[in-house]
Parts: C-alpha cells; structure tokens; sequence
C-alpha cells in the first residue's frame, strides 16, 4: 500500500521505522561522511520547527527524509526540553496535515488503521449539504477532537450514528494531525539517557537554537514577586474561605500551600493565609509549609497537584477560559502573570 | 448517632442479616474500590476491596452502613491511597436525579434553608442564598410520582440516544433504580472505559446537547433570486439533526403558544398540517416564519429532547456510586437493577419496599404520599402507626422521631 515516497512524507508511521530496521543502521554510523545529508536535514527539521512552527518538505533524497526524523526526535529528547518536544511534534504533525488532506480516502483509511490502530468505516454518506466519506468510531474521534477548540469539533455539532461520527476527508486529515503530534510526544519523551558522542555537539546546538527561539526554560519563569491578581480562582477561592474562618478540607490546605511555596511567597506570609482558620494552629503550619517546602522530611519539594485531581477532590473553583488552556494552577499563574506584565502570552503558533 | 439513626439502623442490620440476602455487586468486583457512609458520626469507610461476593456481604452485615458504594474505576491496588491505586479505566455512569429537573411539584414538596442567615424559601435550592449570597444551602427534599415519572421519561431519552447514536449495545448497559429520586445507567464496554474526563464531558454535552449550533447541523438562511429561502435537517437523518426535527413536531403539536413567539407566527406554524413538516422543503412550508424564529423552535425542540444527566458525575472518572441490592439511606427504599425493557412499568414506589411489619412514628410534617397502593399523609405534628417502609422513609427523610 505504501511506497518509500510514502514514507518519506509520513516518517512517523510504522511502516517507516520498520524500513530503518531493515536498513540496519545503528548509531555509530551517525559520525560517518555518508550520513552527512541525514544528519544535516535533522539539524534543519529542528531548526525549522524552533524558529517557525513548520517544517518543510524535501523530497529529493527519500531516505535522507525518512532517516533524519528519528534522528531529531533523538536529538531534541536527549536535551531534556520538553517544550522544545511539543513545538517539534507540533510543526511536524502540521507538515503532515498538509500533506494528508490532499492523499485518496484509501491511503487515509489505511494510515488511521495500521499506524494509530482506528476503527473507522467508508461511509460515502450524504445527509445533508456535505459530503462525509468516514465514519470514525466514537472513541477515536473525541481523543482526538478534545484538543481542537473550533465549535464544529463539538461533539453535539457532528453527526453521531450508531457510534460512528461523520467525518469528511479534510476533517479526518485534521484529526490525524492530532494523532500524529501524540505520537511524537510520546516517543521523544521515552527516549533519554547517555547522550552518544557523535550526537553531543548536535545537541549542543539545539540547546542554544532552543534559548534563543524559545526563552529561558520555562520551569524558572515564575514571576519574581508573588503577584496575588496572577492566581487562579481555585487559589482564590482557598484564601477567601480560610480569610472567612471557613473549614478547608485537607486537599485544599495542601494545595493552597504547595502553590505558595512553588510562587516564592515567603514563610511569613503562607502561615499568615491559614492564620483565620478555625483550627489553625501556627506551630503545624509552619511545620507542614517546611515540609511541603522541602526543608524536612523527605526534603523533596512537592509541586502543586494538577487540575484534573483538584477537579476530583473539589478544590477546582469557577474555572475561567485561562483554565481551559492549562493543567495546573501554576501553570496559570505563569501565563497570567505574563499577561499582566503585558509580555503576552507565548502560545504555540497555530 | 441519634436515636432515629439508632433504629434504621437496626432495621438495615434486619434486612442484611436475613440469610437469603444477597448483593448485587458490579461486574469485575475485585478491580473496585468500595465506600461505606456509617451512621455513626457520618463516616466514610474507603479503599477497601473484596475478592468475592460473600466477603463483600460479610463486610456490609458487618457495618450496616446507611449507604454502600462501590467506584465506577478499576484499579490495581483498589486499596491503595488515590495518588497510588493505579486507574485501569472507568464505567461510563449516568445519574438522572429529580434533584437536576425542574418539576412544577417542587415547590410543593422541597425546600431549602441557608446555613448563614437562615433565609428559607420552597422549591429546589437556588445556588446561592438570594439575600446573603452565600452557597451554604440546606435543602429538604421529597420524593414524588410526578418527579420520578419525569427521572423516568429523561432515562427513556437517554437510552435511546446511547443505543441510536453512541451505538451502545443494551447488552452493555444496565440500568439501575437509585433508591431515592432518579436512575443510574451503567456502561461496561472496553471502548468507553478507556475514555478520559474530558472525552466524558464531550459525551455529556451531546446527551444534554451543550453548545449545540443548529447553524452547524446546517439550519441557514440562503437567498434565492432576492427571496430568503430557510434550509435545514430533515427528519430521519441520524443523531442531533432527526431529533431536532423530531422535536419542532412534538412541540407544534402541543405547547405552540408557550413558546414566546409572536401571535402572527404561532398563527402561520398553526395554519398548516403537522405532516407537511415530513415532507421536503420543510423548513419553507410556512410563510412569514423566518430564521430567527425557526432558531427559537429549535432551541425549544433541543431542550424537550435531550436528557438531563448530571455532568459531573458522568466526566469524573474517580467517582463512587450506588451498589444495587443496598439500602439507600436517605429512604429506606432498596437501590435496584431495573430491565431496560420494564423501565415503562418499573413503580418504584413498590418494587424498592425492604421492610415487614408495623412501626409507630411521631411525624413533624410530611407531605403526602403513595407506597405500593397504600396512601399515606400528608402529616403534621402528629403520632401514627404505619408499615415499616412508610415509617422508614419518614425517618430517613428527617421528617419523623421513632416512638420507643
Ligand atoms: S482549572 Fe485548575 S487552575 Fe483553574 S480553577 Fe480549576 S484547579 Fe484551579
Ligand atoms: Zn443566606
Ligand atoms: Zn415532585
């Protein structure tokens, strides 16, 4: 079904990491003169992604095309830059996406099935205006779709029949897009370890293309000062209970202190938040800031739990529209805060 | 515990201990984690697991708990803390409780009180106090025919949706009586276990058809040689767009003039017959009836025919549920599995009776109600002998002290 042209525009699939095992190449031939074209298109897939969100084609030298993803995706995990993951597996899936939309319904029906194991059905269907060739099964189609913020992506907007929700051609090749930046996420974050010689200087470099396209790495960007209009309403919500000599449940004194902690607030101020709570006893506070902080105990510093727990234990407060764009309260005291200051948010270009 | 707790108590000890008793615990019952709430100092017991049936049992006779749960997860190590149980995936649950309808009985049955400036008014509770906008609300519910008949059509609506649309096999699912005011239907498949909180909530907004733009199920206005032409579903075609149509009928055939249109309008929709609707160009067969008013009809259609599911607990994938074949606490009344296709006849003010013999009661105030054929109440401030079930429901509910 698929030629090596093929696999030169889709080196994510399956069928394409099979073709580099059946080439044998192991990673001492990286160094050699013959791996030079690979070895530079690399350099150039990242280097794209980093500074325009895109990535090119070049269809000249299919096996340079084919050999040199696997190759970024090692260079790029071995950096440990996680952000630096997201935007390549971005600007690939969008590569991708480009080309899909324009393949036959055969070629995408076969791709869904074999590389991301879909359930979906030919469906040549009519019921209105449009015309849908699928029929992607329900499961399929909403671990893709949660992430598109479009309201025809809602699931009460599409056709739903008998578990199947219609989906024509371009639709399909979108959702793949999906499927295909998962993927990559995936796999560059289970590669990691010794960084191989011939690689070093490559990821080196690609250290430096990421501060200088990206920024500092994100974990240290926290604003320098606790700014209390940056946090999210959960947060609030804990201050405003404790400030009323409301009882918070445990969850919520841990997370409202984990988040202190993680923002920078000074001791003095963290005990002073649970000070009204009917049952504060100062000592216990300061002992549990100390722990949670990291100067007792396991002397770990715990980071703040993420929404989808807060949501479970119901510390999740009024979530707004910034909320929708993070997974954990810090992470919306970063972008907040970043608004405030009128930096702008850095959102992926899309 | 007080004393009203101190003998429904001993009547649910009654009821378990009886040696033809048996649970109906859920499929895979040692991938589950399971909740007891004690009565004494309302207590939950968590994380216990049981290889077994009988273990199970053991433990419930054991307790007496006033209600038993078991979690719609699966997990490794179900008796681990949370951050450590390991999820394997979830059941996909439906809650359908009168506490989410808006019955025109309420106000005659409900009421609520704020916990901070004692602010009391009838109906179901509002979110937030009226006067000093606080959320601490106390309500006092009630169970009525009228409300579980209503619990009863939005069950109807929803199986259906979950067969025709979501292609749920009833093989599937099973639906449950809840002891109280609504119904749980319960979905074990291997697709739907896997699905995440979000993809939960998207299923959700379908069920409740949430953000659902007639525009996008291809509802415009086009322009035909400077006349304005209304395009739009037609009946029989699948999911949301059949249904809509399906609706527009329903409401044309009876609650026209509720509806806030003009009179002129309600007049042109009236003037011709219903059938036209199946026939094609549908959404033009009625003059001076433009866009904005075929918007208004199909938001009234969408919300006739979608099922009033609580969200939350369909996207929370840690969630502990009713166990059928227990005693719900705040009634007396049995939790149960119901056939899918007895929903229509299921009473529950019958079928869910545990208790035997006679019990005398001092009820403060209680409206009236029916338990099997038997009619009883309303009552106020006054002493009575009654059957176990309708003595256990007015101490469950608060509404009556036991009389030594
Ligand atoms: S979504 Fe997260 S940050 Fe927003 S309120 Fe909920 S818990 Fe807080
Ligand atoms: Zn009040
Ligand atoms: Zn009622």
């Amino acid at each position: 079904m698929l030629t090596r042209a093929d696999l030169a525009k889709y080196p994510f699939l399956n069928e394409a990491s099979d073709y580099i095992k059946e080439l044998g190449i192991s990673i001492d031939d990286i160094a050699s003169p013959d791996f030079s074209p690979v070895l530079e298109r690399a350099e150039k897939r990242l280097e794209e992604a980093l500074s325009k969100g895109r990535v090119s084609n070049e269809f000249g030298n299919e096996n340079a095309e084919i050999l040199s993803f696997p190759v970024s995706n090692l260079i790029l995990s071995l950096t440990g830059e996680e952000r630096a993951q997201r935007r390549f597996a971005l600007a690939e899936a969008k590569r991708a996406y480009e080309l899909l939309r324009q393949e036959s319904p055969e070629k995408l029906d076969y791709i869904a099935r074999t590389t991301f194991g879909w359930k979906l059905n030919k469906i040549d269907a009519q019921p209105g205006k449009r015309f849908y060739d699928f029929g992607i099964s329900l499961a399929d189609y909403l671990r893709n779709s949660v992430h598109l913020k479009d309201p025809k992506w809602k699931l009460p907007n599409r056709i739903l029949d008998h578990g199947l929700v219609y989906a024509t051609r371009e639709e399909l090749a979108r959702l793949l897009e999906e499927e295909v930046r998962t993927k990559i996420v995936d796999r560059s974050s289970r590669l990691s370890g010794e960084i191989p010689k011939p690689l070093l200087p490559k990821v080196e470099r690609t250290r430096g293309l990421i501060t200088k396209w990206l920024g500092v790495p994100s974990h240290y960007e926290l604003p320098k000062v606790p700014s209390p209009e940056a946090m999210p309403p959960c947060v609030r919500h804990l201050i405003d209970n404790l400030a009323e000599g409301k009882n918070v449940q445990h969850m919520g004194r841990f997370t409202l202190a984990s988040f202190l902690v993680n923002i920078g607030a000074g001791e003095e101020d963290i005990v002073k938040a649970f000070k009204p709570a009917s049952d504060f006893s100062e000592r216990m506070t300061r002992y549990q800031v100390e722990h949670i902080a990291g100067k007792r105990g396991g002397r770990t510093k715990y980071t703040c739990p993420m929404c989808t727990t807060l949501k479970t234990h119901g510390v999740c407060y009024k979530p707004d529209d910034i909320c929708s764009t993070i997974r954990n309260p810090l992470s919306y005291y970063k972008s907040k805060a970043r608004i405030l200051t009128g930096k702008g948010p850095k959102r992926e270009p899309s | 515990m007080n004393q009203a707790e101190q003998v429904i108590r001993q009547k649910f000890q009654q009821y378990y201990l009886d040696p033809k008793r048996q649970l109906d615990p859920p499929l895979n019952p040692s991938e589950r984690e399971y909740g007891f709430l004690l009565f004494s100092g309302k207590f939950m017991v968590r994380h216990r697991s049981f290889k077994d049936p009988l273990s199970l049992l053991t433990a419930v006779r054991d307790l007496v708990p006033s209600h038993v749960y078991f979690s719609t997860a699966y997990y490794r190590e179900p008796t681990a803390p949370m951050e450590e149980k390991g999820w394997t995936g979830a059941d996909l649950v439906f809650d359908i409780d009168a506490d989410h309808l808006n019955t025109p009985c309420k106000p005659d049955h409900d009421s609520w009180k704020c916990k901070a400036c004692g602010t009391t008014g009838n109906g179901g509770a509002p979110k937030l106090c009226p006067k000093c906008k606080n959320d601490r609300l106390e309500e006092q519910t009630w169970l009525c025919d009228r409300c579980l008949q209503e619990a009863k059509e939005e069950t109807a609506k929803l199986l259906e949706m979950l067969y025709t649309d979501l292609g749920i096999d009833n093989e599937a699912t099973r639906l449950f009586f809840s002891g109280h005011r609504g119904y749980h239907v319960h979905v074990y498949s291997k697709q739907t276990s896997q699905l995440g909180e979000e993809e939960r909530r998207e299923i959700a907004d379908y069920l409740l058809a949430q953000g659902l733009d007639p525009q996008l199920h291809e509802l415009e206005e086009t322009s035909v040689g400077g006349t304005k032409l209304a395009e739009g579903p037609l009946i029989g075609q699948p999911g949301w767009r059949g249904r809509i149509v399906a609706g527009i009928y329903d409401i044309l055939g009876s609650e026209m003039d509720q509806i806030g249109l003009t009179s002129t309008q309600v007049h042109a929709l009236k003037s011709w017959d219903r059938e036209d609707l199946l026939r094609k160009p549908f959404w033009n067969s009625a003059k001076g009836v433009g866009i904005s008013t075929w918007k208004t009809l199909v938001t009234k259609a969408v919300e006739k025919k979608s099922a009033k599911i609580d969200t939350v607990v369909t996207t929370d994938i840690h969630r502990l549920i009713r166990m059928s074949g227990t005693l719900n606490g705040h009634t007396g009344l049995l939790a149960m599995k119901v056939p899918e296709e007895r929903l229509d006849e299921f009473d529950p003010f019958t079928e869910p009776l545990a208790f035997q013999g006679q019990m005398k009661v001092k009820v403060k105030e209680s409206p009236g109600f029916r338990l099997g054929e038997e009619r009883f109440g309303p009552y106020h401030d006054e002493t009575v002998q009654l059957p176990s079930t309708a003595a256990m429901l007015l101490l469950c509910k608060h509404r009556a002290e036991p009389i030594a």
